[in-house]
């Protein structure tokens, strides 16, 4: 059963109840830029006048006593309030029907245990919104578009029994069902005007003629539209926050690492109940002295495990531990869709979401920052410059056969180290490097490479591909000249 | 002793020992591992179809032998084949151009940078870069779901390799079996003992001038010779007959991209 009230010309009603002397006044609301200000909302005294939504400034300035306003979002937005409150106190699943400003849809199935019958509610409703300030509307019927007409097309308190939604919106004109201007027209073409008019229709001709569209106002006309209701219900995200004030400040990891894991799992069983997962946890730390420590633990893919969530943060802290005894504990949680892939039997094996990020954060604890991740190359003309991003591997795919090209590797100096070159034509011949005398047999180069010389951080060097031999071994090598410095550098080893 | 004596006594000490140790006096059939081929011709054929998984793959050789390009043309075709690899940095030499360059797909490649310094795990156990290296490698392996990793010793000392402890690589085989992934262990010299199911030595082959075309000298590319010491996947009639060195050739990037 729904009960739903409309408050006709709702943005007029809600700027007469805000400002009191323009009760009974020929006022119109407009909307825009100036000079191009329209009519959106106009009172029942300039709709008598002639004034009508979609007129300019000038032309409803055009007719005697009628006042123009500019539409105030704040007055609509406290009637949306005061609506919503009493709305609130009849039914706790209200949905707000967004192509009616001001009409809302109330649940309330159930509810008769509280007041007596389903007319003693709407009478009791339609009280309430009286006195908060509002003309208006209600219908109760067992199927909500019918109740949702009723309220748009008969005034007062209208009541429909069970199995007479046809019968209680014969009368009503067309206009209260969600029209095209294309299908208005239409209807007014074939001759129809009322609701019973058009449920006398065959329903077979009406979708031949008007498809899919023609099937629903049938069955909006006969009130056997079915209908999902969406409930306005609290923000879930501004709920996912766990707080924790200790009487006693807590230094040790263990500690605070059990309440973590209460919270966290308190988070995840609301985050779970959505068929959600926790997209990002954001943990605040209040210090004893006043200060915060806050950090943001966020895995490549949503989890729903506590587990690893837990040894997330435990990490985290070991890395960056606080800096001093903390006194409450906060943490945010973001729900994001859970990770779910659909693996072929025959794909390639990859590293499981979960166990990954618990191993990345424990290589990054080992390694330190900056030494984990996978290698990006940058759009940068300096031989071997990259950057690390995380290491988030693509989905599997099906084999491919590999190319068969090799290319010679080089194992980088990193950093370059410093090597002693002796010249002969102005070509390396010896080279000393760490500690080693090599004899150049061949030498390539050299390559002249700069960059950034825009910039404070500018480079420039003289690479050479050297073949070097000592008494043990031979190698081939890069070598480079940085006329800057006057020093030579080893760059790298083929290998 | 009759045969079926012998059976009915094993069955019945089998039956014994069937909580302790399941089926222990039956030999169990090893299959074959799967192959991952590096996508150099002569080294596939050479190794019988490429570098077995699940087992420890140990290659060794001097400085420009070709061991490095080797493990990276493997990893370029394990990475396109769909699988995600790991590259444990010990001398933080990688060069990720050279990588993408032979065709790895690095969105798919875990690079691990090994520091320079000894780094403090705990309240005083200090741990040296190859001590890292290899917890490391441990927690990869551990962590499962890699289809190779790289364990890149080749800039220490020979003498400091051969000081990883046996059980060490024994936990690695063990870890490489159980999660199905090839480690590939690029060294100096040998040192995994047993543990490695494939020994491979670098070497240089024949050298190719640097002004071979008569021009400007230019380091164009390098011949490497691949000798297999050991595969303990091969039976003794395939080893006899597969030889045991495959020549090979790579370019450097400019003569590649021309």
């Amino acid at each position: 059963m729904y009960a739903v009230f409309h408050p006709p010309n709702f943005l007029a009603q809600s700027a007469a109840r805000e400002r009191q002397e323009l009760r009974k006044k020929a006022f119109a609301l407009l909307e825009g830029e100036a000079p191009n200000e329209t009519v959106v909302a106009a009172s029942r005294a300039a709709l008598a006048l002639g004034v009508r939504a979609g007129m300019s400034r000038v032309q409803a300035e055009a007719f005697p006593g009628v006042l123009t306003l500019p539409r105030n979002m704040d007055h609509e937005c406290a009637a949306h309030t005061a609506l919503h409150a009493v709305a609130c106190t009849f039914s706790p699943r209200i949905e707000s029907i967004e192509e009616h400003p001001g009409t809302y849809a109330l649940d309330i199935h159930g509810m008769n245990k509280l007041f007596t019958d389903t007319t003693e509610l709407a009478t009791r409703l339609y009280r309430s919104i009286k006195s908060a300030g509002f003309l208006v509307n209600v219908a109760a019927s067992e199927n909500f578009h019918t109740a949702l007409c009723l309220a748009q097309g008969r005034p007062g308190v209208t009541i429909v029994p069970h199995n007479s939604e046809a019968a209680a919106l014969a009368e009503l004109p067309i206009n209260v069902l969600p029209l095209t201007e294309e299908q208005r027209t239409t209807f007014s073409t074939w001759g129809i005007r009322t609701c019973a008019e058009l449920a006398a229709l065959s329903e077979v001709d009406l979708i031949s003629r008007m498809g899919q569209a023609g099937k629903k106002l049938y069955s909006l006309a006969c009130g056997e539209h079915p209908h999902l209701m969406l409930p306005i219900e609290p923000d879930f995200e501004a709920d996912l926050v766990e707080r924790i004030d200790l009487e006693f400040p807590i230094e040790e990891l263990e500690r605070l690492l059990f309440l973590l894991s209460r919270m966290t799992s308190s988070l995840l069983d609301r985050v779970c109940s959505r068929a959600l997962a926790i997209g990002s946890l954001r943990v605040v730390l209040h210090l004893d002295g006043g200060k915060q420590h806050e950090f943001v633990v966020k895995p490549a893919l949503p989890l729903q495990d506590t587990p690893t969530l837990l040894k997330l943060l435990q990490l985290d802290l070991e890395i960056h531990p606080p800096s001093s005894a903390i006194v409450i504990v906060e943490l945010q949680a973001h729900s994001a869709a859970p990770y779910r892939a659909q693996h072929g039997l025959f794909m390639p094996q990859t590293p499981e979401p979960g166990q990954t990020e618990v191993m990345l954060a424990r290589l990054t604890k080992l390694l330190g920052e900056g030494r984990v991740g996978s290698p990006e190359l940058t759009d940068d003309h300096r031989p071997n410059s990259f950057r690390l991003a995380p290491f988030v591997p693509p989905p599997p795919r099906r084999h491919e056969m590999p190319k068969q090209t090799t290319a010679v590797a080089l194992r980088v100096c990193r950093p370059p180290q410093i090597v002693r070159v002796m010249l002969r034509d102005r070509t390396p011949a010896f080279v000393s490097w760490n500690g080693t005398a090599y004899t150049v047999l061949e030498a390539s180069g050299p390559e002249r490479v700069s960059g950034q010389w825009w910039t404070e951080i500018s480079w420039c060097r003289e690479e050479w591909d050297v073949r070097l031999a000592s008494e043990a071994d031979e190698r081939i090598c890069r070598i480079a000249y940085d006329p800057r410095s006057r020093c030579w550098y080893a760059q790298g080893t083929y290998d | 002793m009759s045969r079926a004596s012998a059976s009915a006594i094993r069955t019945e000490v089998e039956s014994v020992l069937a909580r302790r140790a399941p089926a222990a006096l039956t030999l169990k059939i090893k299959q074959a591992p799967e192959l991952f081929a590096s996508g150099i011709v002569s080294a596939d054929s050479l190794l019988g179809g490429g570098i077995p998984r699940g087992c420890i793959t140990e290659i060794s050789g001097g400085p420009s032998t070709g061991k490095t390009s080797f493990a990276i043309a493997s990893i370029a075709a394990i990475t396109k084949a769909g699988n995600a690899c790991a590259w444990v940095d010990l001398s933080d030499s990688f060069s990720p151009e050279a990588a993408a360059a032979a065709g790895v797909e690095l969105r798919r490649l875990l690079w691990l940078r090994v520091p320079a310094v000894p780094k403090h795990v705990g309240e005083d156990k200090l741990l040296s870069r190859l001590e890292l290296a290899l917890k490391t490698t441990d927690l990869v392996l551990q962590a499962g779901g890699f289809g190779a990793v790289v364990l890149d010793m080749s800039e220490i000392r020979p003498r400091q390799a051969q000081r990883i402890p046996l059980a060490t690589w024994y936990r690695f085989r063990l870890a490489a079996e159980h999660a199905r992934t090839a480690l590939i262990s690029l060294t100096h010299s040998p040192c995994a003992s047993n543990c490695a199911a494939l020994t491979l030595r670098c070497e240089s082959a024949d050298t190719v001038p640097f002004s071979s075309n008569g021009e400007m000298p230019l380091f164009e590319g390098q011949n490497y010779q691949l000798v297999r010491e050991r595969n303990r996947n091969e039976g003794p009639h395939l080893s006899k007959m597969a030889p045991s060195r495959a020549d090979w050739s790579a370019q450097t990037l400019w003569t590649r991209a021309g």
